[in-house]
């Protein structure tokens, strides 16, 4: 992971800040930076967003490719996550150095994301026990400047929200045997519910506070984070201790509330903000020769 | 500007993929057109003055057809009436998207500079190109895109004189959407109809879909074909089975369906009535479903040509009890796998050659069109010229066959001729043959050597010298296309030297160019009476390779070494320059041989040859080769009309024999040779020994006689074949071998690395190939460049060694092989049809030659002549025949005909049906009340039929 070297002298500075509602970029403890959301943005994907958070930015591509479904949820879809450490993010990345933190991460957004309480899986079933779509969500991480785990929950939530499957339909033959129809009209196509599907909040401990949205700086003053995924009613879907420190549980529970609060609030903006981009229709593309 | 074109497309595999591609738009296409002055142009394809002489539009104007009217109706616009056309590129792919044929034929017309046809590129231009919308499908994208473009050229050229454009459509709500987008539309029928001075071409309209509604009755007759998607499933699951469509030539109600799998030799589905035929054509690529065991048939013996009307009332009582004497009949034994066509893959329709059967109601447009191939249904058209086109021989296409309707429907397309003339009848039966004919093109000319052509040095570098050797050729009379010539001289060490020279084709045709492409299309030289279809260009198959006496030319030799007991010493292949002494026939040579009186080198030359060709052939019959016997007549012709004025069978001659040897050793050696060299890539003939189920009929028929053939090995048959004989019955021998000959398969060219038995069961040899005839033989030219390369005496490239491209060429070889026979005999027939034209009634002995069950075969040697005589049909109705399948007979009231029966028959030419003019045998003796014909008038009815001795 990307990290940054802080004098004590800095330190005390973030800390001070922090413990008095004011950090270093002038924000309040609970305050995201700014944030950017484009969705649909690489045409070869069924569904794509960009998000930048700060300068931390994270591009989201979601494939579609027809599976079988796994034995214990026979009809029932699933999601596969890949995160690809770009270089680009970071020169620590490069070659095999991002390899770790990409598998982390991914593990993450698995047991977050994939799951029937928060994507509805079982649309994602075609023909029970047979066929069903695989959602390969691919995260590639363009720049680094910390919460990660934020910025790419919006993005893949975003992502999930500009996917569109293309529609299918099982004929069956007298013999019994199943044939995939595909619809001819490329606009035929089903969107996911997207409502129920968490974003994540990592929470640091900085000091005997905690703030969201960390910048590097403020990590590195941090001893241990708790990330916290959070749907749009306030339920906690997953936590996560992150970091070597160690947390009590009073500051857990404390952070936990503080979670679902910020959670909450990301969400009804973001949704408005999604909707909003959907509505201005197909942006005129802009190709190599301009 | 950049727009992206995105659609999903389901993969082999069963996977979906989503597929992007750029699209880029541009703004430099130009219109095309004369009368436009704001585009920048280069030159012009439209011209300003568009006049198509019309009711309709009396103006100038630019015609825009859409996919379907070019699909459909491309007979019409291939006319040279309609020109200025603006065929649009979202036309153009579509067109080529659904039938590569007519895409070509598009293609070429938009090549044509005098017609004018111009290609828009309307999907890459900024204001034409549009995108999907949702909802959308993509016809009706492709429609809208089509009005669009339209749209653009009618404001493009929107000066008061500039020529208009009209939209061309059948589609009625396309039509309409167009007309609101205030566009001057018209459908294709309605603009083609108010053509002055073009009535001819509504003929060419093929029926659309509103058309065939009113012809066709509200019966459904045949059973709806299932989709492609069900067919595929089915095949994939194993209940449908993919073969080739075969009808039967004979019986309307029958055919075969070939199964092509991709290990195993294929197999045979037999379908038979008109519901499980099930609207088949010829040659289409079907689905067949299997019946239950219990339904399984036997193909049946029973000859039937479709004789019903025009109208549909179909299933006549007449075609059900025809249809019931098939089913009806076939023991047990002959039960083959029995199905019914459930679907269509792939039509194989192309326009088919034949003459018009007018319908008896006057004034009536639909006609029957029967094709002159009999495997091809009779074909409905509609045409208000029909009286203009009787007696003609016109090419009709056929558009659709609904399930309505007993009848395809279809179109005139051109006519070719009075029919019964020859030149119209030899254009016939080349097209039906498909057989390329057309002038070669100036593409191909352009590879010819200039002439005058003498050979320079460069050409000899590498070649032997040969020209001071006695060569001479032998050849049948009035050729001129001479591809070999032999010497042979005693050696010092009382050996012969024997050499074949064979014209050196190769050295002026050379790898990849147009004139070798050609060539390689057109696979074969096809002899017609009196015709000649070259395979390459008249300067090289008549001239500079033809090795005519007394000139130097170019040869490829093959020469051995060989003992007075005519055993191969030594063998030498080598390119050569020969210079033949003399061109004799094979009666001239025969003539020097048997003239004691001569003493000259070319005469001892030949009794060299003649006499080492008599060894060979021993030995050669020794080891098993086959002699069939085949009927083969020739005409002479009447030099001023061409007419045939005698008919003659082939007479063999001793230097028949000769000549044939000496090739057939010189293949062989070669053969050898180029197998040695390229075991993966050689070129090689074979001939499969046939399947021992072949000969049931002759041993049948040899049985009859009390003769007993053996089948086990070739040398067995040849053999008894050669001991088979019958006192008093001096044909029989031949009569058998005759038998025999179709008891034979087809022998084949083949690439050695695609197969493994190598055989050819005629010659008894383990390996065979074509070297002799490169001049009219593709095969000859491959083995002709890889014995160069053997011997080094020439350069390889690519194809030659590539075994998928040769065993590819192989396949066109065999078909055209195939074709150009059947082509050659058709050419026979009908000039045997010309010869009995002008002889009227001949009474003639013949030989019965297979018994069917409701006809004999006879041949009549004297002509080689070959003729059915039925014993049923409308005017012989009520006979008592009975059919003995296991030992062939046919008891007709109480006269037994078998095989090899003589018989006395009447031939005659029967042109009552001019369609099919054919000849006509009709049974003179023995005498069978009912059936036989009196020979002369005074001859008694009640002669006691003779019985055969």
């Amino acid at each position: 992971m990307a990290t940054v070297q802080v004098s004590e002298a800095e330190k005390v500075y973030i800390l001070h800040g922090i413990r008095d509602d004011l950090r270093v970029d002038g924000r309040g403890c609970e305050d995201y930076r700014h944030m950017e959301i484009e969705t649909d943005v690489v045409s070869n994907t069924d569904g794509s967003a960009k998000v930048s958070l700060g300068h931390t930015a994270v591009l989201v591509g979601i494939k579609a490719e027809i599976g079988k479904p796994r034995p214990m949820a026979p009809n029932e879809g699933y999601l596969e996550f890949f995160v690809d450490c770009s270089a680009n993010a970071t020169p620590e990345f490069e070659g095999r150095g991002g390899e770790e933190l990409g598998k982390e991460l991914s593990n993450t957004l698995y047991k977050v994301f994939n799951n029937k309480h928060s994507v509805d899986l079982k649309k994602l079933c075609i023909s029970k026990g047979e066929h069903c779509w695989v959602l390969y969500v691919d995260v590639l991480l363009l720049q680094c400047d910390g919460n990660l785990y934020d910025a790419m929950s919006v993005a893949i939530k975003a992502a999930l929200f500009s996917t569109k499957i293309p529609k299918v339909h099982i004929s069956n033959d007298e013999e019994g045997g199943k044939e995939i129809e595909l619809s001819d009209d490329p606009f035929d196509c089903m969107r996911l519910d997207v409502e129920n599907v968490p974003c994540i909040v990592t929470l640091c401990k900085v000091g005997h506070r905690h703030v969201v949205d960390a910048t590097l700086q403020e990590k590195a003053c941090s001893v241990a984070s708790l990330i916290i995924s959070v749907t749009h009613k306030g339920t906690v879907t997953c936590v996560r201790k992150m970091g070597g420190g160690s947390l009590d549980p009073e500051s857990i529970f404390e952070m936990t509330e503080t979670g679902k609060r910020v959670g909450k609030a990301l969400h009804v903006p973001l949704m408005k903000l999604l909707q909003q981009e959907e509505s201005l229709g197909t942006r005129q593309k802009v190709g190599f020769l301009g | 500007m950049l727009k992206s074109k995105t659609f999903v497309k389901k993969t082999r595999g069963g996977r979906v993929m989503k597929i992007v591609r750029e699209h880029y738009l541009r703004d430099d296409i130009w219109c095309g057109s004369e009368a436009c002055d704001q585009c920048r142009q280069e030159s012009t394809v439209l011209q300003r003055e568009a006049c198509i002489e019309s009711n309709l539009c009396s103006f100038s104007h630019y015609l825009v057809p859409d996919t379907n009217v070019v699909l459909h109706q491309i007979d019409v616009l291939e006319d040279p009436v309609i020109c200025n056309v603006v065929i649009l590129q979202t036309v153009l792919q579509e067109v080529r998207h659904r039938s590569a044929p007519v895409y070509k034929r598009l293609k070429d017309l938009i090549h044509e500079e005098e017609r004018h046809f111009y290609t828009f590129t309307n999907e890459h231009h900024r204001e034409t190109f549009i995108e999907r919308e949702p909802g959308e499908s993509a016809n009706d994208r492709n429609d809208r895109a089509i009005r669009v473009a339209a749209k653009w050229y009618s404001e493009h050229l929107a000066k008061p004189d500039d020529p208009k454009l009209v939209l061309l459509t059948n589609d009625v709500a396309n039509k309409q959407k167009a007309q609101e987008s205030g566009l001057l539309v018209y459908k294709f029928e309605e603009y083609v109809k108010g053509l002055i001075a073009n009535p001819e071409l509504v003929d060419r309209l093929a029926l659309s879909n509103d058309d065939k509604n009113d012809i066709a009755s509200s019966r459904v007759l045949f059973p709806e074909h299932l989709p492609l998607s069900r067919i595929q499933a089915g095949i994939k699951s194993g209940s449908f089975l993919q073969g080739t469509f075969k009808a039967s030539r004979d019986n309307y109600l029958e055919a075969k369906v070939f199964i092509q799998k991709d290990e195993e030799d294929g197999t045979e589905v037999l379908i038979q009535g008109l519901q499980h035929l099930n609207r088949a054509v010829h040659q289409d690529v079907v689905a067949v479903q299997l019946l239950p065991r219990s339904q399984w048939a036997a193909p049946s013996s029973v000859m039937l040509q479709d004789v019903g009307s025009a109208k549909d009332d179909t299933t006549t009582e007449e075609e059900e009890q025809e249809e019931d004497a098939l089913i009806s009949c076939g023991g047990d034994v002959d039960r083959k796998p029995t199905g019914k066509i459930v679907g269509i893959i792939k039509r194989n329709w192309r326009p088919f050659c034949g003459m018009l059967n007018i319908s008896q109601i006057k004034e009536s447009t639909r006609h029957l069109f029967t094709p002159a191939d009999r495997c091809i249904p009779r074909i409905r058209i509609e045409t208000r010229q029909a009286s203009t086109l009787a007696g003609q021989r016109i090419m009709v296409a056929i558009d659709g066959w609904p399930k309505d309707s007993r009848y395809p429907n279809g179109h005139f397309v051109r006519t070719l001729g009075v029919a019964g003339e020859k030149e119209t009848e030899e254009e016939v039966l080349l097209l039906e043959h498909d057989v390329p004919h057309q002038a070669f093109s100036q593409a191909v000319l352009s590879f010819l050597p200039k002439m005058p052509w003498s050979i320079k040095p460069e050409d000899i570098v590498g070649r032997e010298d040969l020209r001071h050797l006695t060569v001479c050729s032998v050849d049948p009379p009035g050729c001129t296309d001479i591809d070999d010539a032999l010497h042979c001289r005693e050696l010092a060490n009382g050996n012969f030297e024997v050499g074949v020279h064979i014209a050196d084709v190769t050295h002026f045709i050379r790898p990849g160019n147009a004139l070798d492409k050609e060539a390689a299309n057109r696979g074969t030289t096809v002899y017609l009476c009196g015709k000649r279809i070259d395979m390459v260009p008249e300067l090289l198959s008549s001239n500079l390779c033809s090795l005519r006496s007394n000139v130097d030319r170019l040869s490829f030799s093959s020469i051995w070494e060989m003992n007075q007991k005519a055993e191969v010493v030594k063998t030498r292949f080598t390119k050569s320059v020969i210079n033949s002494k003399a061109s004799l026939t094979y009666a001239e040579a025969q003539m020097r041989i048997d003239d004691t009186g001569k003493n000259d080198d070319i005469t001892k030359s030949l009794r060299g040859l003649n006499k080492l060709a008599k060894i060979l052939k021993k030995r050669r019959i020794e080891k098993g080769a086959l002699t069939l016997s085949s009927l083969e007549v020739r005409f002479h012709m009447d030099s001023e009309t061409h007419d045939p004025i005698e008919l003659q069978t082939k007479e063999l001659m001793e230097t028949n024999s000769m000549v044939e040897e000496f090739m057939l050793l010189a293949n062989i050696s070669v053969a050898q040779k180029i197998y040695d060299e390229f075991a993966e890539c050689a070129l090689l003939r074979k001939h499969p020994a046939p399947p021992p189920s072949n000969y049931d009929i002759l041993l049948k028929a040899a049985k009859s006689k009390d003769v007993l053939l053996r089948t086990d090995s070739a040398k067995a048959l040849a053999d008894s074949l050669e001991a088979a004989n019958v006192d008093g019955f001096a044909y029989f021998n031949t009569l058998l071998r005759i038998l025999a000959t179709r008891c034979m398969m087809q022998a084949v060219y083949f690439c050695s690395g695609m197969d493994n038995d190598f055989h050819h069961y005629g010659l008894a040899s383990p390996i065979y190939t074509h070297f002799t005839s490169p001049i009219r033989r593709y095969a000859d030219i491959i083995v002709h460049r890889l014995l160069a390369v053997a011997i080094g005496a020439d350069s390889t490239y690519p194809d030659l060694t590539d075994k998928h491209k040769q065993s590819a060429l192989c396949t066109n070889l065999n078909y055209r092989h195939k074709m150009s026979q059947y082509a050659q005999r058709a050419s026979v027939a009908f000039h045997t049809q010309l010869f009995f034209k002008s002889r009227g009634v001949l009474s003639e002995e013949g030989f019965v030659l297979f018994v069917r069950k409701n006809a004999i075969i006879v041949l009549i040697p004297k002509f080689g002549l070959e003729g059915t005589v039925f014993f049923d049909g409308k005017d012989k109705s009520g006979l008592n025949l009975v059919f003995d399948e296991e030992y062939p007979s046919l008891t007709v009231e109480r006269h037994t005909f078998r095989i090899f029966d003589r018989v006395k028959v009447t031939v005659s030419l029967d042109d009552s049906n001019i369609q099919h003019q054919k000849i006509r045998m009709a049974l003179t003796e023995p005498v069978i009340p009912g059936v036989s014909v009196s020979a002369t008038a005074g001859e008694t009815q009640n002669k006691k039929p003779r019985l055969d001795s």
